[in-house]
């Protein structure tokens, strides 16, 4: 009797110890999801959440059990170590951020309870593909790239350049398994693309697909070295932003006419970082321009200002959605006072002037006043010309006028002095208009002026002297021995 | 890169020790110098390292003391010289004072005035008070509000506390997270966009040190309520009155502080 009930006296307490300790390793994973991913993810694991309209693209739903992002062959379920990577390093690009707070072991029970919401998808362990090394980047080899990127399709939906394009990319079924409309990915943007922007990250992209989206897996459509030969080639389309306060323009003898003149591509530019108008309604959380690039010429009369960045659709304001459009803003009075307007658009106190162009009508800028973001008006002179261009993805706007003008109170421009400036981007596809749009902070912009004389003139005299001064100091040394 | 400056001042070091075992005044006045040198720069490596005009001050007044130091004995003065006589005129030596005299001076004296003449353009630079003086009182929707001294009135509330913490969380993921970040930490996805840069609630040094009445003003009143000084023509904070009640004010507040696990000042 006494051995029967220590037998089941010891059964309850092991099987209590392992309720407990199993039901502990649960709600761990559990208290931490609920804390810091179902604000976007949903409570339920359905995306459901408070944070659905206000991101681009939506928070995962990991209910279905469909993952874009896996290291295993199409319809295989990701590996813990897939999970993990993205709670590690985040989704460049979206409002996922990489999670670096948490212990590793905290990420595993964050990585077990995200696996609750599909458990029959994760019943078999998948199986993660090979990676093996990439192939060095060669000339030879990204030229193979370019072909198969053409034959493989590839061009259809992300376009020539790469910038996400293309045709298809734009029918009315383009959507992913969740229902949202997608777009094709922009490979020139390497700090938005949400799979990693390495080389291998490419391959795996290729080689698996993206899951729940039209992006399907080439594993079997093609062999492994043309995989590698198309990353090689996406891998060069990147661009690498260059951030910074301030552009120098620097002079030339006559300003290109023309937008696609291969002499703005020898220019030095500068990358904007773009943020949303989140300072008066309508506030656009979602802004989908998120750099603008910006360089400059100027000659003896004139400067001008090109600013480029990449949009997959162009509106023109025909197709019932606002037109694209993109303004660059100067306070009214230039000087290197500390006090600058308002960023967006200027207050009472301090007015900016606007350049706004539309592409709706892409050979005209409108020369504007703001003293707020209520407060715009046309202005009587308009001494800004444009010229302005769409190809394949890629907006460029030029704006030109005389370093000074006729009309009072314009500002002036003068080289070696830095005149700030900001930008706002619109995207009507994503219904931007208005002062709903992508926009920057305050920026300098300076028209750098001829070296000067003296840069040439003192170091050799002053070198000279010295040498001069040696010599002699050693003769006479040398004549008292 | 800032890790070579203790390198430097240990050479320096070596070269001080060796010169006085030696007794080389010559190397050990250029020994004391690169040590000197190289401490002060490592100073960099704890805290803000010195600005590079009182880098030349402290240097310039290390180059006078070691020169009045070494020159209060005739002796080893003319030791401390005899090195740069030797190079100057002993016949042996021509090699070394080609190199030294007549090639490596020249070369850096003109390099130095090319440094000093060389235009430097540099955009202007605006001073910028992080944390305002806060403000006695502010007018919220045409209601007056004493902000001297306020508190929190739904940390009293310990019975609801759960629901007022939740609510605060939903306020702030649809209000303020994509700048103020997803972890709080002030790096959220349009962060990058705006300069300053959103501050983070993590860490010591911005709502731990602050009253939660200086975080309710800050978050009703936004760039607009900034005081002159704290040049608020940058900021992208909107000002929240328009958009949020007192409640919801107070509702993420207290989420703000827990989540992070701060603690108000009082």
């Amino acid at each position: 009797m006494k051995k029967i009930l220590l037998t089941i006296l010891l059964t309850v307490v092991l099987c209590s110890a392992w309720y407990l300790s199993a039901s502990a390793e649960d709600s761990q994973g559990k208290k931490l999801y609920n804390g810091w991913c179902a604000q976007c993810h949903g409570y339920d694991g359905d995306a459901k959440s408070y944070t659905d309209k206000f991101s681009v693209p939506k928070p995962r739903d990991f209910t279905m059990g469909t993952y874009k992002f896996r290291s295993t062959p199409s319809g295989d379920p990701p590996t813990d170590a897939d999970i993990t990577k993205i709670v590690r390093n985040g989704n460049p690009g979206t409002s996922m951020p990489p999670w670096t707070r948490f212990t590793d072991d905290e990420v595993k029970a964050i990585v077990a309870h995200v696996k609750t919401f599909a458990p029959d998808i994760f019943k078999d362990a998948g199986k993660p593909i090979t990676i093996g090394t990439p192939p060095k980047a060669s000339a030879a080899l990204i030229a193979k790239g370019k072909e198969l990127f053409n034959k493989a399709k590839c061009v259809e939906c992300h376009g020539k350049a790469g910038r996400g394009n293309g045709e298809k990319g734009w029918q009315e079924n383009f959507k992913n398994d969740w229902g949202d409309p997608i777009t094709p990915a922009n490979y020139t943007h390497p700090w938005e693309l949400r799979n990693g922007s390495t080389v291998e990250d490419i391959y795996r992209t290729i080689s698996v697909g993206l899951g729940g989206t039209p992006m399907t897996s080439y594993m079997d459509s093609l062999k492994d070295e043309d995989r590698w030969a198309l990353a090689v080639f996406i891998k060069s389309l990147q661009e690498q932003r260059k951030l910074g306060v301030a552009i120098k323009i620097k002079k030339t003898a006559a300003i290109p006419a023309k937008v696609d003149d291969p002499a703005w591509d020898g220019t030095e530019y500068m990358d904007l970082p773009m943020g949303g108008q989140l300072m008066f309604e309508p506030r656009d959380f979602t802004p989908l321009i998120t750099n603008v690039r910006v360089r400059g010429l100027y000659s003896d009369k004139e400067f001008a200002i090109m600013v480029e960045w990449s949009d997959k659709r162009p509106n023109t304001g025909a197709d019932g959605k606002p037109a694209d459009g993109v303004w660059i803003q100067f306070p009214e009075k230039v000087t290197e006072e500390a006090e600058k307007p308002y960023f967006f658009m200027g207050d009472k106190k301090h007015p900016v002037h606007l350049w706004n162009w539309k592409a709706s009508d892409t050979g005209k800028v409108t020369e504007q006043i703001a003293k707020g973001y209520d407060n715009v008006a046309d202005l009587p002179k308009q001494d800004v010309t444009v010229i302005a261009g769409y190809n394949d993805g890629l907006y460029r706007v030029v704006y030109k006028r005389a370093l000074k003008t006729s009309t009072k109170d314009d500002f002036e421009v003068l080289p070696g002095k830095f005149v700030p400036f900001s930008i706002a981007a619109f995207d009507g596809q994503n219904g931007e208009s208005g002062i709903k749009g992508a926009v920057s902070a305050w920026y300098y912009l300076m028209l750098e002026p001829a070296t000067p004389l003296r840069v040439y003139v003192f170091p050799p005299l002053v070198a000279l002297c010295v040498f001069v001064g040696g010599l002699s100091l050693s003769r006479s040394l040398r004549s008292k021995k | 890169m800032m890790k070579i400056y203790p390198i430097i001042a240990a050479i320096g070091l070596l070269i001080t020790v060796v010169s006085v075992l030696k007794k080389s005044p010559f190397f050990n006045f250029l020994g004391l110098l690169t040590l000197i040198y190289g401490l002060l720069k490592s100073v960099g490596l704890i805290t803000a390292p010195f600005p590079a005009q009182v880098m030349t001050m402290y240097m310039a007044m290390s180059v006078f003391s070691l020169f009045i130091y070494f020159s209060i004995q005739e002796s080893t003065f003319e030791a401390l010289l005899e090195p740069v006589r030797a190079v100057l005129a002993d016949d042996n030596k021509r090699i070394l004072r080609v190199l030294i005299v007549f090639i490596a001076l020249p070369l850096f004296a003109g390099y130095l005035t090319f440094d000093k003449v060389k235009p430097n353009y540099e955009p202007p630079v605006s001073a910028r008070i992080v944390h305002p003086e806060p403000v006695s009182s502010i007018e919220f929707r045409g209601k007056p509000i004493t902000i001297i001294g306020l508190e929190n009135p739904l940390r009293k509330d310990a019975a609801n506390m759960a629901g007022n913490l939740e609510a605060g969380k939903k306020i702030y993921y649809q209000n303020c997270f994509y700048c103020h970040g997803d972890d709080l930490d002030g790096r959220g996805h349009l962060a990058l966009g705006f300069n300053p840069v959103p501050p983070p609630f993590r860490g010591t040094d911005t709502i731990a040190q602050l009253p939660e009445s200086f975080v309710f003003w800050r978050i009703a009143k936004g760039w607009r309520g900034l005081p002159a000084g704290s040049t608020p023509w940058n900021s992208a904070m909107p000002s929240f009155e328009d958009l949020l009640t007192e409640d919801e004010i107070w509702k993420v507040t207290l989420f703000i502080y827990e989540a992070t696990g701060n603690k108000p000042r009082s």
